[in-house]
C-alpha cells in the first residue's frame, strides 16, 4: 500500500479523495472528524487547538490560499514599515507538528444533512463536525458602480493580499500634493479601528515623503471606535493633514465613478488621486450560501460552543458570526475558536468542560512609534456575548507609554502569529 | 491497625480519584494557558512582551494576583486577571510553571 505524503494527500481528488478519508485507522478504531472550512485566523487556530488537545480526532483543514497574508500590520506595510513578506504564514507547521490535513482548495457548498462537505475540484469530504470561518464578503450593491473591475482602480485593501500591493504602489506613485480618499463602512464591519489606523500611518508616509499631500476620510457614520485618541493624534503628529466627513454633512457615499476615481455622495462629488475604498460588510459567501447566515448577512451561534443557531453541526468563528459585543477582530476569532475547539473536543471524546475565557487585546497605531491599547473580556449571558471589563489607553498618556505599545505590538505579532500557524 | 485489604482499598480509590483529578486540573490549565498563548510564546521565544516561561509557579500566580488587585502595572494583565477566579488562577500558574524553555 502507498503510504501518502501530506502533499500528495493534498492534491488527492474526487472519489479517490473520500475513500482515503474514510479508510479505517490502522487499528481499526475509527477517529472523529472533523472539518474546518478556512484557515484565516479563526479556522487555523480552531484546528490547531482541535488537533494538539483531542489525538482522537483527525482535523481537516481547508483553504485555497498556500500562504495567508495578515490584515493586522497590513497598514505598517501599507506605510512603508514592515516588508510584505513579513505579512505572510505558511501551513507546513500545522501539517506537520500537528498532524492536520491541511487541502488547498476552496470549499464549494456545504451539505448538513449528508455530513458533506463539497471542494472546488470535484471531490467531497464527510465531517462529524464542521467549522465554517470564511471571513467577510462585501455586500452587494451597497456602493453603486464598485465591481471586480472597479476594486482594480480603487483597491480595498480589506482582505489583504494583493490588494493591499496594489493600494501601497497607488500610494508609492502618487505626487505629493495629491488626495488621499478613504471610503470608510457602516457598522458592522471587520476591525472597527482599522480605517482610522490606516489613515494614520499612510498620514505618516506622506509626512515623510509627500508632504503636501492630503488625506479625506469620507464616513458611512457619525463616529468611530476611539474617536478621542486618534483626533487627538491627528492634531499632534499630522495638523492640518487628514480631514473626516462624517455622514451627517455628506448622506455617505452611494456610488463611485471609478474612469475618474469619483467617490459621489449627497453632498457632492469628491475626486481623488488614490482612492480606498472599503463597502459594506457580510459574513463571507459561504455562510450565505449554506444558509448559515440570518437576514442581517450574519452568523447567529451559540455563545458558548459556537455552534450555528441555524444547522445543527456545523461551528462558526471569527468576523462571519454575530458577536454580540465581540468585535471583528483577529484576537476575538482567536479567542472564540479556543472555546470552539475545546467544545467540539468535549463533545467528541467526553473530556472535562471549563468555563471559557474570551478577550479581545488590540495595539492599534497611531504613528510609527505611538501605539494605543485595549482589553475587553466577555461572557456569555441570556445566549448573547456580553463585554464584561473594558480598558482603553487615555489620551493624556506620555509619549513613552505610546512607545512601549507600539514595541509591544510588534512582540504581539510574532506570539500571535506563532499561536495561529507555529 | 487498620486492616490492610480497606486501607488498600481505601488507596487505590484515593489514587483513582486524585489522578482523574490531575488530568481534568492539566486540562483546565492548558484551555487558560490558551489564552496566554496569544500574546506570550510558551517556547519562551519571543520579545517586546515579557516572557512567562522560566518563572515558577509563585512567581506567576503573585503576578496575576497583583494584577488582578490593581489597575496601574498593565490595563491589558488586569482585565486578563479580573476574568479568573483564584482556582483558576492557580490552575493556569502550575501548568505554565511547568511548560520548558526552549527559545528557537
Ligand atoms: C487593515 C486591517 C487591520 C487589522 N488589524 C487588526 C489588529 O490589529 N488586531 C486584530 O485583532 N484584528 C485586526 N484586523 C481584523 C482581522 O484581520 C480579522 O478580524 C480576522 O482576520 C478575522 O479572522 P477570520 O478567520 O474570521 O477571517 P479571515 O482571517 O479573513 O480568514 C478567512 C479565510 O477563509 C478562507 N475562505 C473563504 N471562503 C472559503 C471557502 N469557500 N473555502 C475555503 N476557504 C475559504 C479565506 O481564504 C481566508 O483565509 C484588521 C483588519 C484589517 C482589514
Amino acid at each position: 500500500m502507498k503510504s501518502w505524503t501530506r502533499r500528495e494527500f493534498g492534491r488527492l481528488t474526487g472519489a479517490a479523495l473520500l475513500t482515503a478519508l474514510n479508510q479505517p485507522k490502522a487499528r481499526g478504531q475509527a477517529k472523529a472528524r472533523v472539518v474546518v472550512v478556512g484557515g484565516g485566523i479563526g479556522g487555523a487556530t480552531v484546528a490547531k487547538y482541535l488537533a494538539s488537545s483531542a489525538t482522537a480526532v483527525d482535523v481537516t483543514l481547508v483553504e485555497p490560499r498556500q500562504s495567508y497574508t495578515t490584515c493586522f500590520f497590513s497598514n505598517l506595510y501599507l506605510a512603508g514599515r514592515r516588508p510584505f513578506e513579513s505579512l505572510g504564514h505558511g501551513y507546513e507547521a500545522l501539517a506537520r507538528q500537528y498532524g492536520i490535513t491541511v487541502i488547498h482548495e476552496s470549499a464549494a457548498a456545504i451539505h448538513p444533512a449528508a455530513k458533506t462537505v463539497a471542494l472546488n475540484n470535484g471531490s467531497k469530504l464527510s465531517y462529524d463536525r464542521l467549522v465554517v470561518a470564511p471571513g467577510i464578503a462585501f455586500r452587494d450593491r451597497a456602493l453603486e458602480g464598485y465591481d471586480d473591475a472597479a476594486m482594480e482602480i480603487m483597491p480595498h485593501a480589506w482582505n489583504a493580499g494583493q490588494q493591499t500591493r496594489l493600494l501601497r504602489q497607488q500610494l508609492e506613485s502618487m505626487e505629493d500634493g495629491g488626495l488621499f480618499v478613504l471610503v470608510a463602512p457602516p457598522n458592522p464591519f471587520r476591525c472597527p479601528p482599522a480605517p482610522y489606523e490606516r489613515a494614520s500611518l499612510v498620514a505618516s508616509y506622506f509626512q515623510r515623503r509627500k508632504p503636501k499631500a492630503k488625506i479625506l476620510i469620507l464616513d458611512a457614520k457619525d463616529s468611530f471606535n476611539a474617536q478621542d485618541l486618534f483626533q487627538d493624534a491627528w492634531n499632534r503628529h499630522y495638523p492640518g493633514m487628514i480631514e473626516w466627513l462624517p455622514a451627517q454633512f455628506t448622506g455617505g457615499v452611494t456610488a463611485i465613478d471609478a474612469k475618474t476615481r469619483s467617490m459621489i455622495t449627497a453632498g457632492g462629488t469628491f475626486k481623488a488621486a488614490v482612492a480606498n475604498v472599503i463597502p459594506a460588510q457580510m459574513a463571507g459567501r459561504l455562510a450565505q450560501q449554506a444558509g448559515l447566515a440570518n437576514r442581517s448577512g450574519w452568523c447567529p451561534v451559540d455563545p458558548v460552543t459556537f455552534e450555528s443557531a441555524l444547522q445543527p453541526g456545523v461551528h462558526l468563528v471569527g468576523d462571519a458570526i454575530i458577536g454580540g459585543d465581540m468585535p471583528k477582530s483577529a484576537f476575538c476569532a482567536n479567542s472564540q475558536a479556543k472555546a470552539c475547539a475545546f467544545a467540539i473536543a468535549a463533545d467528541l471524546t467526553g473530556s472535562a468542560r471549563f468555563p471559557a475565557h474570551l478577550f479581545n487585546t488590540c495595539y492599534t497605531y497611531l504613528a510609527p512609534d505611538d501605539a494605543f491599547s485595549n482589553a475587553i473580556s466577555f461572557k456569555p449571558v441570556d445566549g448573547k456575548l456580553k463585554s464584561v471589563i473594558s480598558f482603553v489607553s487615555k489620551v493624556e498618556e506620555s509619549s513613552e507609554v505610546r512607545r512601549q505599545a507600539a514595541r509591544a505590538a510588534e512582540g504581539w505579532y510574532d506570539a500571535f502569529t506563532h499561536d495561529v500557524f507555529g | 491497625m487498620r486492616p490492610v485489604a480497606r486501607s488498600a482499598i481505601a488507596t487505590g480509590l484515593v489514587l483513582l480519584v486524585s489522578q482523574s483529578g490531575v488530568a481534568a486540573e492539566t486540562d483546565q490549565g492548558a484551555q487558560l494557558a490558551a489564552t496566554c498563548a496569544s500574546c506570550h510564546r510558551l517556547d519562551g521565544g519571543g520579545t517586546g512582551i515579557p516572557s512567562i516561561i522560566g518563572l515558577g509557579e509563585e512567581r506567576l500566580t503573585n503576578a496575576l494576583l497583583a494584577y488582578r488587585a490593581s489597575e496601574s502595572s498593565n490595563h491589558i494583565m488586569h482585565v486578563i486577571a479580573l476574568s479568573l477566579s483564584d482556582e483558576e488562577i492557580a490552575s493556569v500558574a502550575r501548568y505554565v510553571a511547568k511548560q520548558g524553555s526552549n527559545p528557537r
